[in-house]
């Protein structure tokens, strides 16, 4: 029986476990979930080659994927780990750490505020602000209405705005 | 500064530019040998399990050899009788022409015969008239009245 050649996964690796790591971080808040879930997209690609067929925007694919696995793992889970996700708002560091504290104490409070927002308005904000997508992309990535995507943007960074103004005030204050 | 030049200076386009500009944190480079093993290893197992795809005959075989297995000697006997059934039905087989072909059409007495027979069962089997006085009259209460009095001139 002759074999489709599957993806070339050391490529796809090397060109988007980077962005897969961080949206799937910000949507999980949790750094054994999230090598889990990359693991669980690589090998459904090597299970099922034929998924790549056709693709033409591969990060927005494998996005989509690990917006699906995501979102499925929290399904699977429901609300009997309620506590966890509690637990996990207050954690992972999502962003690089820098030498400069003000910048260090605004990203460990950004974490934080993003941990405060329903996974929805999460993965929209991290598409939109972190991948540079248009709503339209992120409507389409995420199976959404447009205007739903909007919302949800807007709603997000509104509460991200409230929550981390004095930081960013006093950081402006001292630039 | 009051609350709502605060709200100005910060507009949302600065905001958001200063969130855009949050670098990510670095995918722990242990993870790469990890999840592309892991990938390997599970492209591995679909490639076994392909070349051990079972074929239609031996699907079939599992089938039958499942079905049978549990009284193979009920099986094997039950075939057996219907083999030894088959042959006796061949051995023994009645070779004589069908009577309906070889038959001669009846006489002109049978057939009379026949008709006053069937004639005869006819008025035999005919229901009879039930007439319609001796027909059971339903029951229908009467008043007390009439019964006291039916009573009285007893």
């Amino acid at each position: 029986m002759k074999m489709a050649a599957g993806p070339d996964l050391e490529r796809l690796y090397d060109e988007h476990a980077q962005s897969l790591f961080a949206f799937l971080l910000n949507l999980t808040r949790d750094e054994d979930d999230t090598r889990d879930l990359l693991q669980e997209i690589f090998i459904k690609l090597t299970r099922n080659p034929a998924l790549f067929d056709g693709v033409r925007n591969e990060r927005a694919f494998l996005i989509r994927l690990a917006h699906n696995a995501a979102i499925d793992l929290m399904r699977r889970r429901g609300s009997r780990d309620k506590a966890r996700e509690r637990l996990a708002a207050e954690a992972p560091s999502l962003f690089a750490p820098t030498s400069d504290p003000d910048e260090q104490a605004f990203r460990a409070a950004l974490a934080e505020a993003l941990g405060e927002l329903p996974p929805e308005q999460r993965a929209v904000v991290h598409l939109k602000l972190w991948e540079e997508l248009t709503f339209e992309q992120v409507a389409g990535l995420l199976d959404i209405p447009l205007n739903t995507a909007a919302s949800r943007y807007r709603y997000a960074l509104d509460k991200l705005r409230e929550r981390l103004r004095p930081l960013y005030e006093e950081m402006k204050e001292a630039e | 500064m009051t609350n709502e030049e605060t709200r100005q200076s910060m507009s949302m386009e600065n905001f958001e530019k200063r969130l855009a500009h949050q670098p990510s944190r670095p995918v722990p480079s242990e993870w790469r040998e990890e999840v592309l093993s892991a990938a390997r290893q599970a492209a591995g197992t679909r490639h076994s399990a392909l070349d051990s795809r079972p074929s239609v005959r031996s699907t079939l075989n599992r089938q039958l050899s499942a079905l049978l297995w549990p009284s193979p000697r009920a099986w094997a006997g039950l075939a057996a009788v219907w083999l030894v059934m088959l042959a006796v039905n061949l051995a023994t087989g009645d070779k004589s022409p069908t009577i309906a072909t070889d038959a001669a059409p009846p006489s002109r007495e049978m057939i009379m015969a026949l008709r006053q027979q069937e004639r005869l069962l006819a008025e035999l089997i005919e229901p009879h008239a039930t007439p319609v006085a001796n027909r059971p009259r339903p029951f229908q209460p009467r008043p007390r009245s009439e019964l006291r009095n039916q009573i009285l001139t007893a």
